[in-house]
């Protein structure tokens, strides 16, 4: 007897404490959040964790759950969704294009879940499905256009870990950027580690090793670059280490501010070319908790400039003059109007 | 003539004498074949035992309502502790095997949906279990025949790019052609690849384990540049992932059509070719000639065996296991293959080799229980908030207590095994 | 005056053997007492049991008059026990002083090996007991006599006073043997003991102050070199009477089946081991060789038998050319082979000995058919030649490391002579064996040859070249020295032959 009533205790205490941790800060809501992340875990310093942020967010200001799981191979993608599908979950958020085939066969059996994925927008879209994607491209023209101004040495350099679309985005943009000022101010600032036109760069093969970040880092600093901006996740972490090191150069942090984000390398970041996944995913999850939400509708999310889905972080002080910072913002509206082009539809184009 | 009569009558002596031996020696082979049966599962059993012990506990110390609980008293603490060993082993049961009462329930119900749902973690477990067989069986081949395969992970890489290549570029084959061909060509990208290795380590002596591990990185390249955005494998949607493959390629599902339950006709192929190994190795002059040079090259070459021949053979043999992992995910769960195909089964089927003993039975066993992990694991990640990190400890630990079985025998009290007085004896 | 060792009822007991049964042993101070028995008798059992590795289910041993417990090698040790094994316990790659300092270093002050020391006081042991060895020289590099005396001197340095010798000729030549002996003399006349255990009759006789035999666990005799000879005790060891020399009738050569022409082989260091020799073997006869070890024997064997390139010349068995040959092929014309390492070259030992018996038939019908092995037929045919070739095993599913090295060798007999031959070339086929099966397999040997078959025997042993052969052929520096009729044969002229001197008085034959 005693014992079961000690049990009972026990659980009734336990709910109260999964109750009050779910509860959070503002209102309750009885909405369920599911992330499947990709195979580089929920600790990627990277695009898995930026978009968890988002759903912790959520959880804090919308009162929703949030819960996640990690995927560990590729065929993991279909058993974790299937888990949260079985548990009744709202609306799930796929993390990473290689989910993109798992989410639409997925979205295809389960008309009535929601789902959303990071860096994939399907064609033609899929009624249930949030695609959210990023107009990288326009932020890291921006950066390159501030890192060619800010170059004591007149070399830049930029490298990627691994060749695909979500990260050679951010380097067209960049080289690009920099071309612009160099057309604007008669100048030649040269990119090491990235050439549109040659479709060819530096790349780590990995987006894990910090020895290879510093290496790569250490290798364009003797070629004179003084700006590096690193595409790779953690890879990148070494170089920020390397730069430190070295005194007398920057890097440009991707994904996050970098000067909030990376606090030890605060004060060798130039800029930061912020890829804001989180506020998506905040984003998609307010939708689905707000009242007479009637699905998606095969709309998708595009962060740019505009909606600040994209942007650039502060610029280190005294590292341009006030006049590019002044041309900065004319360029932002260039690129928003579209009469300046970053290079990444003539680039993809190019591709296919 | 006369002398061949009286050496027949002495042999009819000693063959009455033979028959007798020959039971006794049957009846001896039995009751040790029992015994070492026995043996051989009791380590592993008592391995795998002792390392979900240890992972409750780590999943006690990594788990913070266990400290709160604590603050309010021992008592509270310790009932804490079993409900969060009691929740995460409890959901990792049914994430691997299902909940008994439920299957029951279902079938009884004959709710077709509802029977999907009781027996999903099932085929999850043997879905999982099925390319780990044959990577398992991949590296234990090459154990037997003394050679450290450490390139199933690119030999399965590159099966898996044949694979693919043949079952979406081929159209307008009925299933029953396409689908074997498809297999095949995984098999033969696999053998290939293992080849390779095997013939540098039977020509120039090159030691297999540095050798296959660069293959490795080349298949890495390959699979890259084929799959790679532009490349001439990739499917032209901006990823860098193959085509679909043609429905025509498709290993039969047991639920067709279902995304989630997805355990193919992979899991019968896989057992069946576990048997063929077994009955290669052992009941076969190919077998034979792999685990003489296995066991004793120099022996091998006095028996008139070519060594580096039978370790091409074998390397390929192993790559075409390896590649068959590849096949199996691809045709039967995948359906295409992304670049980033890293599947760590390579490394994994290492394991499974040393758990299986290298024995094919062994080595189904062991990827029955690292599917069953691999299942369960996920369940207690979502049902008890238990990292999925837990599956490489457990798997971790269990290696550990195989490879040093000192251990486990100090920690149950075991015997050494007895080998040392049988030798005694016999050397006088 | 107490026994410096008595050992009283000592009992062992393996699962279904009685390995010793109340074992009773007296050792005098100052005298060399030698264990003699078959295999398996019980010695090494015995000798562990004093030595703290195995432990008595029954009986007491005491040393000078006092009842001790020996539980570990090191209490053995501390009772002035010291054993030297069969396979010596040196580690090659360090020094003689390293290695005897192993496991006692002496230091100086701050943990800093005292080799000095160390090796002063081994030129102390050596010049003492007349055992020269350099103190600073790697072991690895010294001959097999050499390593022995560093085992020795171990002992020494640790104080021991019982000095155990387990087989300790078994590796050495004719001259190392008389070096040996002559320590074991230099020991007992400075109060050293010895247990000298051997299956050798002559040495026995030759080194014994009293000679105890075993036979299955039991003393079935205690005789000294005074009371008894060859015959006396092998009748003891082996529990009936044994014939000591082969016996076998003269009989006519017939065709040549090997036939070998201006040979040359490359031994491992690109160094010519066979120089250039010719010689052939008929049917019906055995050729012996005789040589010092090292003179290109192996070499020859492996060439012979396609295990090593032939640099030159011409092999012909039965006719055909096999000088570029596989095993394979070799095997297949004709050709058996007992290999002289039979553990690395001629067994699998983790395979059961029903898999050992088709080594190098398995492919062949009826054990295979095809591909697939015959698992019915190659039982029964391992079970026939187990009876017929009498192997001692418990079964034909015993792993073959498992036996005794006699059986092991019977195996590998059994194996190369079921099979249709018409060349049989034996190396070093006794070598570590014991009397019955030393008897054993001379006497298949001369059965073959009786059959016809062209026999070819290899062996460090120039007794039993000298018995066995019809006709003896002398190596030296990978030449031929000379070739005599085994029939008045002396050892003094093959002993002139095997140390490179040329004859002239020695009859050539051939």
């Amino acid at each position: 007897m005693h014992k079961r009533l000690s049990m009972v205790l026990v659980s009734v205490l336990l709910v109260s404490f999964v109750l009050s941790a779910c509860g959070g800060g503002g209102a309750a809501s009885n909405v369920k959040v599911g992330m499947v992340t990709d195979m580089g875990g929920i600790d990627d310093k990277s695009f898995n964790a930026t978009s968890w942020q988002g759903v912790e967010m959520a959880k804090k200001e919308l009162g929703v759950q949030g819960d996640y799981l990690e995927s560990q191979q590729q065929t993991d993608y279909a058993p974790n969704i299937t888990q949260f599908v079985n548990q009744g979950y709202d609306l799930i958020v796929t993390v990473g294009f290689m989910l993109a085939d798992d989410t639409a066969k997925f979205a295809a059996e389960n008309p009535d879940v929601n789902f959303a994925i990071v860096d994939f927008a399907y064609d033609p879209p899929i009624d249930n499905v949030r695609g959210l994607v990023f107009a990288t491209d326009e932020a890291a023209f921006l950066a390159g256009y501030a890192a060619a101004a800010g170059s004591k040495t007149g070399k830049v350099a930029t490298f990627g870990g691994i060749s695909i679309p979500t990260v050679t985005i951010f380097m067209v943009g960049f080289e690009k950027g920099v071309e612009y000022y160099n057309q604007q101010n008669g100048t030649n600032v040269e990119v090491l580690g990235w050439s549109t036109a040659d479709n060819n760069g530096v790349f780590a093969g990995n987006f894990e090793s910090t020895d290879d970040g510093r290496r790569i880092a250490e290798e364009f600093m003797s070629e004179g670059a003084d700006i590096i901006m690193p595409v790779a996740g953690p890879v990148g972490l070494g170089t920020a280490q390397a730069v430190k090191e070295a005194g007398d150069a920057w890097d440009i942090g991707v994904d996050t501010d970098w000067t909030i984000s990376v606090p030890d390398y605060k004060d060798v970041v130039f800029t930061s070319v912020m890829k804001n996944m989180d506020a998506a995913v905040f984003d998609s999850v307010k939708m689905v908790t707000e009242d007479g939400f009637g699905g998606f509708g095969g709309e998708s999310y595009v962060g740019t400039l505009v909606n600040d889905g994209v942007g650039v972080g502060p610029i280190a002080s005294g590292m341009v003059s006030s006049d590019v910072e002044s041309a900065m913002d004319d360029i932002r509206q260039g690129i928003i109007d579209g009469t300046i082009n970053t290079g990444w539809a003539d680039y993809l184009s190019s591709l296919n | 003539m006369n002398k061949k009569r009286s050496e027949d009558a002495s042999i009819r002596e000693d063959t009455s004498s033979v028959a007798t031996n020959s039971e006794t020696a049957l009846r001896d082979k039995v009751r040790k074949t029992r015994g070492v049966v026995w043996r051989s599962l009791l380590v592993p059993l008592l391995a795998t035992v002792t390392a979900f012990a240890i992972g409750g506990l780590v999943i006690i110390a990594t788990d913070e309502s266990v400290y709160e609980a604590f603050q309010d008293g021992i008592g509270r603490g310790i009932v804490q502790v079993f409900i969060v060993i009691g929740r995460a082993y409890g959901t990792f049961f049914t994430g691997a095997f299902g909940n008994p009462a439920q299957i029951v329930e279902a079938l009884f119900s004959g709710n077709a949906a509802q029977i999907r749902r009781a027996v999903y973690p099932i085929t999850e477990t043997l879905r999982i279990s099925t390319p780990y067989i044959f990577a398992g069986l991949a590296v234990a081949l090459g154990f037997q025949g003394g050679l450290f395969n450490i390139g199933a992970e690119g030999q399965y890489f590159v099966g898996g790019l044949v694979c693919v290549f043949a079952g979406y570029s081929i159209t307008g084959l009925p299933q029953i052609i396409h689908l074997p061909l498809a297999l095949l060509a995984g098999v033969a990208g696999g053998a290939l690849w293992g080849a390779i290795p095997g013939y540098l380590k039977g020509k120039t002596g090159a030691h297999e384990v540095i050798t296959t591990i660069m293959m490795n990185y080349i298949a890495y390249r390959l699979a890259e540049f084929m799959l790679d955005v532009g490349g001439p494998m990739a499917r032209g949607d901006g990823r860098p992932v193959s085509p679909e493959i043609q429905l025509s390629a498709y290993l039969p599902q047991f639920f067709p059509n279902r995304v989630d339950l997805r355990v193919n006709a992979g899991i019968f192929l896989a057992l069946g070719v576990a048997w063929v190994v077994w009955w290669l190795l052992y009941r076969t002059t190919v077998g034979y000639e792999i685990r003489t040079v296995g066991k004793n090259p120099d022996a091998a070459r006095y028996a008139g065996i070519s060594v580096p021949r039978v370790m091409v053979i074998t390397m390929a043999l192993s790559g075409a296991l390896a590649g068959l992992s590849a096949a199996t995910d691809i045709l039967g769960v995948l359906h295409f293959m992304p670049n980033s195909f890293f599947s760590g089964y390579g490394f994994d089927a290492i394991a499974l080799a040393l758990l299986g003993n290298s024995h094919p039975a062994g080595v189904v066993l062991a990827s029955l229980l690292f599917g069953a992990i691999g299942a369960g694991a996920r369940n207690m990640q979502g049902m008890a908030h238990v990292p999925i990190d837990i599956t490489s400890i457990l798997q971790g630990l269990i290696i550990v207590f195989i490879a040093a079985p000192a251990i486990i025998r100090a920690l149950y009290r075991m015997r050494e095994p007895e080998e040392d007085e049988e030798l005694a004896l016999a050397r006088g | 005056m107490p026994p410096v060792l008595e050992l009283k009822g000592i009992t062992k007991r393996f699962p279904g053997v009685l390995a010793n049964d109340h074992i009773d042993l007296r050792l005098e101070e100052g005298h060399v007492l030698s264990l003699l028995g078959e295999n398996g008798a019980g010695k090494s059992t015995l000798m562990n049991i004093l030595y703290g590795l195995y432990s008595q289910d029954e009986g007491d041993i005491y040393i000078r008059g006092e009842n001790v417990a020996i539980n570990t090698p090191n209490d053995a040790i501390r009772q002035g026990i010291g054993m030297v094994h069969q396979h010596f316990m040196l580690v090659p790659v360090l020094t003689v002083t390293e290695n005897v300092m192993l496991g006692m270093e002496s230091m100086k002050r701050a943990g800093f090996l005292d080799r000095e020391t160390s090796a002063n006081r081994i030129r102390e042991i050596s010049d003492r007991y007349g055992l020269e060895v350099d103190p600073d020289a790697v072991v690895e590099d010294l001959p097999v006599g050499i390593q022995q005396r560093v085992e020795i001197i171990k002992l020494l340095y640790r104080n021991a006073d019982i000095l155990i010798l387990d087989e300790p000729t078994a590796v050495l030549t004719p001259q190392e043997v008389e070096g040996l002996f002559d320590v074991i003399h230099t020991l007992v006349a400075l109060g050293k003991s010895v247990i000298f255990i051997s299956h050798k009759l002559k040495e026995v006789l030759e080194i014994s102050d009293r000679i105890v035999v075993l036979r299955r666990g039991r003393v079935v005799g205690s005789t000294t070199p005074v009371e008894s000879d060859e015959r006396d005790l092998a009748t003891m060891m082996v529990g009936r009477d044994v014939i000591l020399s082969v016996a076998k009738m003269p009989r006519e050569p017939e065709a040549v089946v090997l036939n070998v022409r201006s040979l040359f082989v490359r031994g491992d260091q690109a160094k010519m081991a066979v120089n250039g020799i010719s010689f052939e073997v008929r049917g019906g006869e055995i050729l012996g060789v005789a040589g010092v070890q090292g003179n290109g024997q192996t070499e020859l064997v492996e060439a012979l038998t396609g295990l090593r390139a032939v640099e030159g010349g011409r092999i012909m068995i039965a006719g055909e050319d096999t000088t570029h040959a596989s095993p394979r092929t070799i095997t297949e014309v004709g050709t058996a082979h007992i290999p002289e390492d039979r553990q690395r070259d001629g067994l699998v030992l983790d395979y059961p000995v029903e898999d050992n018996m088709i080594l190098n038939t398995y492919y062949l019908p009826p054990q295979a058919k095809g591909m697939v092995m015959q698992e019915a037929v190659i039982a029964e045919r391992a079970e026939n030649l187990v009876a017929e070739y009498d192997v001692r095993t418990p079964s034909i599913s015993t792993p073959t490391g498992n036996l005794s090295g006699g059986n092991q060798q019977k195996v590998i007999v059994a194996r190369e002579l079921s099979r249709p031959v018409r060349l049989l070339i034996a190396s070093q086929p006794t070598r570590g064996l014991d009397v019955g099966s030393i008897e054993y397999i001379h006497s298949q040997l001369v059965r073959k040859r009786d059959e016809g078959v062209a026999v070819f025997v290899i062996s460090a042993e120039l007794d039993e070249v000298m018995s066995l052969s019809d006709r003896i052929m002398v190596m030296f520096e990978g030449k031929i020295m000379g070739t005599v009729s085994a029939v008045g044969a002396t050892k003094e002229e093959l002993g002139l032959l095997m140390a490179g001197v040329a004859p002239e008085t020695a009859t050539m034959t051939s």
